[in-house]
């Protein structure tokens, strides 16, 4: 998306005042960034998320798909195959006498007088798997399920609210008495009918979660078109007879892309908890698969017997979305000066 | 002209809002998969019995009728008869409505009787210790699944402290007979305090668990819109003219700072209707929440609908207060105008 | 009337501590209102006007802050800053508190006019009762007697049927009309000074004639002293009886308003003078004053105005030249600060070439102009 809207610097035939100026205000905005501890403070959360992301793709999906070819598992190559190198396999059952084994240093009530153990730092859960593994394999989940369905709001609703904005009138009627209607029923009930119609698992939850939070993207992208539909450069433009598309996506989108991008990241880390609700509930990643909302549901059976097993997978999700609120904010006081320190 | 007309205008502009909605779930729901004739009958019915039901529920009639039929239907307030607890819907609804609005307003008020004073002081005492402690409290509430605050808090002051009961929400104007906490001999006056202690202490775990998303919310524009106004070139005026500090803040910036919150009120109760049905699945309680979703589990479509069309009603209703609010506070916004 | 004069303003020092550096926007100024007179604080955007405004009636904002000088408003130091023992300025024993400047100067001694009319009234609150409310903290009336002293006011300003205008809001107003009512206001609290910080600027040219016309009158019958803040000379030939003009923090001529549009000093007022079409003059055409202010952040060295000095030499750069007093009747004050006016060899120096002195001088400078 980002690189669609800045390509259109290169061509200084159409480069309209909008393009430059976006661009010098992203480097400005960079280095506003950098300055500011908080914002990089969630730059760090987030990079270290994305990282523990990455493996656990590379470790869950990537190996797991080469270790279905004999060339690849004679080499050693298969599903978890660094989780067990390195700590426990996050799928198998060891055991029933494992099950529900406080962290490290603890105790609870069902090992009132054993503590629990390196071997599972975190403890296990219900099934006696590793909650840290699980929650290391989680963490897929979550920055996937964040990205992509802010991914496809903002898409969607950056097409709906330019066009809505620019052309005015019915158009506009139309679009945003239909983002209202979205905006009248609770996300969560509108994505959990969504998957209910058509199917339970992430996927649905991910384009579900994108469609019903088209309005917000959608009422911003509009505002500011409003705002830039009426300045010289895109009249200009108009006038010079560029077409009516192009006015849209080069000069007036991009003028726009700054409070998107700040509403882009907040969203991310809204999205992240709207999934892991939905997951609470059981509409998400099926099991065996791990999430850290569905890890809670597991867990509400077994607050009293081992309430860590319920306090960890939260302390992932604040963490994260902590993560993308912080560069969120950041990137909003770089942007608007009357926040400014 | 006036405020009537106003109310009368917005609510007329409702309309469309509540005949998308109905729209959307009814074609929703349609989707799903599964019978819910099945639901009802088991999995092997007669073709009789089933094509009763079917004929009952009006299920063997085409989509667009069945769509048509619905609309005349709810335009006369008959929203049909759940399948699942074979009780009229509205009945239904009625049961569990001022369970899920007693909830919601608890939170709301308790959202905004921490947020507006922790909002104004953080903005009063910009980037000092307190500002600091209350934009971290802010942060952390705006990113914490509330679902887990809810857990957290049953863990700690149920389970380990036992201050306060895990499950159900008990109304203020309950039947006294009906709680196990009242005394059976006591007087009347006794009787009624001992349910509304009861309520209260039921109320506490899942009004935080629901309102901190809000508190969090609030406190950040707050903060924010304060320090705006703070700056403005009046609050300057009244600082020339020897008005004091707490003065400003209590009267010149208040009412001026309250706009984007009265905005944010109106926006936040789509995300709290929804985060109603996290609370009510935590704290087991028998509300509109669990009531969709139980609707939806088994197909049960008047109920779907009906439920949602409540959910739209409720939140169109909250947006129109809000705006006429808005309207009271700012003179700049005539009730005459359509914006 | 005593000597002492209503305000006095000694070497006044107000700076910006951001994070580019320190911002000296105020760097010592002096000057005295008497009663009754109008006085002008004129310059360009960013000279320091509004920041040596906000100064006097200690309102300015972190990261501002008044680390210099003194303001001595009838006997009484509002302003005070002497160094303390770690360096560091602090308020000195004498100066009024915070507490004791809102309750006994602001308002009730000193009152101020803003610029933009637009913003300056609160809009959820009707006009009327702002006016009110100031009208009871300032002066010590009741409520009802603050209403009708307030709607007296609002007749007094040329407001059209003020009784029934007290109970409109702000928006229900024009902006010429909002300016009346912040005069209203400044008036109704019976102030022996007002500030009035650029109250015109903001406002058609027809209806600025009209705001002047009306400040004239009031100050003629409430006999209240003013200073005037404007970039404009032409507002300041109006209504001013002595001007000071501003540049880059600093005062750098200050005379009568008659010697200062005929007896010009400083090349910056001059130049000033120059941009603005006067009725007493015929020109051929305007001269805009060359380049722009540079930033008080990192202010030239020696002369500030050297760099866009038309008459600039190269002692000019070297030299920071203090206010000479060169006045030739003993009656009026008439100081400069200008190499020009000091004996420090600005006959000898050659002349620099700047912006300014780019078009006419480039010819006279040798090819090897090197610094000296």
């Amino acid at each position: 998306m980002s690189n669609a809207t800045y390509e259109t610097d290169t061509d200084p035939d159409t480069d309209g005042p909008a393009a430059v100026e976006s661009r010098v205000g992203w480097r400005y905005t960079i280095s506003q960034v950098k300055r500011d501890p908080t914002a990089v403070a969630g730059l760090v959360i987030v990079a270290f998320m994305t990282t523990v992301a990455n493996i656990a793709f590379v470790d869950d999906v990537l190996f797991g798909f080469l270790g279905q070819y004999a060339f690849f598992a004679n080499r050693g190559i298969e599903q978890f195959v660094l989780a067990e190198t390195f700590w426990v396999n996050p799928e198998v059952d060891p055991g029933t006498n494992q099950i529900l084994r406080p962290p490290v240093f603890m105790t609870n009530e069902l090992y009132p007088e054993q503590p629990g153990t390196m071997a599972h730092p975190l403890g296990t859960d219900h099934r006696g798997r590793d909650v840290l593994v699980r929650l290391f394999y989680g963490t897929r989940i979550a920055i996937t399920v964040g990205i992509v369905s802010t991914g496809i709001a903002l898409v969607v609703g950056t097409v709906v609210g330019a066009v809505a904005g620019y052309y005015g009138g019915w158009v506009d009627d139309a679009l945003m008495r239909a983002s209202e209607t979205l905006y009248a029923i609770p996300f969560l009930v509108l994505v959990i009918a969504f998957m209910t119609a058509f199917g339970r698992d992430l996927t649905f939850a991910m384009v579900g979660v994108g469609i019903a939070t088209i309005p917000s993207f959608a009422r911003l992208i509009r505002s500011r078109v409003l705002s830039v539909r009426e300045e010289d450069y895109v009249e200009a433009a108009r006038s010079a007879g560029v077409r009516d598309r192009n006015v849209i996506f080069r000069h007036v989108v991009p003028n726009s892309f700054a409070p998107v991008l700040v509403q882009a990241t907040l969203q991310v880390g809204v999205n992240i908890l709207i999934i892991a609700g939905l997951s609470f509930l059981g509409y998400g990643a099926q099991p065996p698969t791990a999430s850290w909302g569905q890890m809670l549901n597991n867990s509400k059976e077994y607050m009293l017997p081992n309430p860590w097993f319920s306090i960890w997978p939260g302390i992932a999700i604040l963490v994260t979305v902590v993560g993308f609120n912080l560069i969120g904010d950041g990137l909003r006081d770089a942007l608007d000066p009357r926040i400014n320190n | 002209m006036g405020r009537l007309r106003y109310t009368t205008v917005r609510l007329l502009q409702a309309i469309p809002v509540l005949l998308g909605v109905v729209t959307i779930t009814f074609f929703l729901t349609d989707a799903i998969p599964g019978d819910p004739v099945q639901i009802m009958l088991g999995p092997s019915p007669s073709a009789q019995q089933a094509d009763a039901i079917r004929a009952k529920f009006g299920l063997d009639q085409p989509l667009y009728v069945r769509y048509v039929n619905y609309l005349a239907d709810v335009v006369r307030l008959d929203l049909g008869e759940s399948i699942y607890y074979g009780v009229p819907v509205t009945q239904k609804i009625m049961e569990r409505l001022p369970v899920t609005l007693f909830l919601l307003l608890s939170s709301f008020t308790f959202a905004l009787c921490t947020a507006v004073p922790l909002g104004i002081l953080s903005a009063k005492r910009r980037n000092e210790p307190t500002d600091h402690v209350s934009r971290i409290v802010a942060l952390f509430g705006v990113s914490t699944p509330s679902f887990w605050i809810g857990l957290m808090l049953i863990i700690v002051f149920s389970f380990k402290l036992g201050w306060l009961p895990a499950t159900n929400i008990v109304l203020p104007w309950a039947d006294p007979a009906s709680l196990d906490a009242v005394d059976p001999d006591a007087s009347w006056l006794v009787a009624r305090w001992q349910v509304v202690a009861t309520s209260a202490k039921h109320l506490v775990l899942p009004m935080i668990t629901l309102g901190t998303l809000q508190m969090a919310a609030f406190t950040r524009i707050e903060r924010s819109s304060m320090l705006e106004v703070l700056g403005e070139e009046y609050v300057k005026l009244a600082r020339a003219y020897g008005v004091s500090e707490f003065t400003i803040v209590r009267k010149h910036a208040f009412r001026n700072a309250q706009l984007p919150l009265l905005t944010l009120v109106g926006l936040q109760l789509t995300s709290a209707l929804g985060g109603a049905v996290l609370t009510e699945t935590v704290f087991s309680i028998n509300g509109m929440g669990r009531l969709i979703i139980t609707a939806i589990n088994n197909q049960d479509f008047p109920l779907v609908m009906g439920t949602t069309l409540v959910f739209g009603l409720v939140f169109v209703i909250g947006v129109i207060i809000t705006d006429l609010s808005y309207a009271l506070v700012d003179p700049r916004v005539s009730f005459e105008g359509s914006e | 009337m005593t000597d002492e004069p209503l305000l006095k303003v000694e070497n006044l020092q107000t700076q910006f501590f951001t994070e580019e550096g320190t911002v000296r926007a105020v760097d010592g100024i002096s000057f005295e209102v008497n009663e009754g007179e109008i006085v002008g604080l004129v310059g360009e955007s960013g000279a320091g006007k509004s920041v040596a405004t906000s100064s006097i009636m200690r309102l300015v904002e972190t990261p501002g802050q008044i680390v210099g000088g003194t303001v001595t408003y009838k006997g009484t130091k509002i302003v005070d800053i002497e160094e303390g023992p770690d360096g560091q300025p602090r308020p000195s024993e004498e100066m009024l508190t915070d507490e004791e400047m809102r309750e006994q100067i602001r308002g009730n001694e000193i009152a101020i006019i803003f610029q933009d009319p637009m913003e300056a009234l609160n809009p959820v609150f009707k006009v009327g009762a702002q006016l009110r409310e100031f009208i009871e903290l300032n002066r010590d009336v009741g409520s009802a007697e603050a209403r009708e002293i307030a709607v007296d006011m609002l007749r007094e300003v040329g407001i059209p049927e003020p009784v029934k205008r007290y109970d409109s809001y702000p928006h229900q107003f024009s902006g010429g009309m909002r300016q009346r009512v912040l005069i209203a206001m400044a008036l109704a609290c019976e102030p022996s000074l007002i500030i009035a910080d650029e109250p015109t600027t903001a406002l058609d040219v027809t209806v600025e004639g009209q705001i002047i016309d009306l400040v004239h009158d009031l100050e003629a019958k409430y006999d209240t002293s003013f200073v005037w803040v404007t970039h404009d000379l032409g507002v300041v030939a109006e209504i001013c009886d002595r001007v000071n003009v501003m540049y880059l923090g600093e005062i750098i001529e200050s005379a009568d308003v008659d010697d200062l549009f005929h007896d010009t000093k400083h090349p910056y007022t001059e130049a000033l003078l120059q941009s603005i079409p006067r009725p007493d003059q015929t020109v051929e055409e305007l001269e805009p004053i060359v380049g722009v202010m540079p930033e008080a952040i990192n202010p030239p060295s020696g002369c500030r105005f050297h760099t866009r000095c038309p008459d600039a030499r190269t002692v000019c750069r070297e030299f920071h030249p203090t206010e000479q007093d060169v006045s030739e009747a003993v009656t009026a004050t008439h100081r400069v600060a200008c190499v020009k006016y000091e004996s420090i060899g600005y006959e000898d120096a050659r002349p620099l070439e700047t912006e300014a002195t780019d078009d006419f001088g480039s010819g006279l400078i040798d090819a090897s102009g090197e610094d000296a």
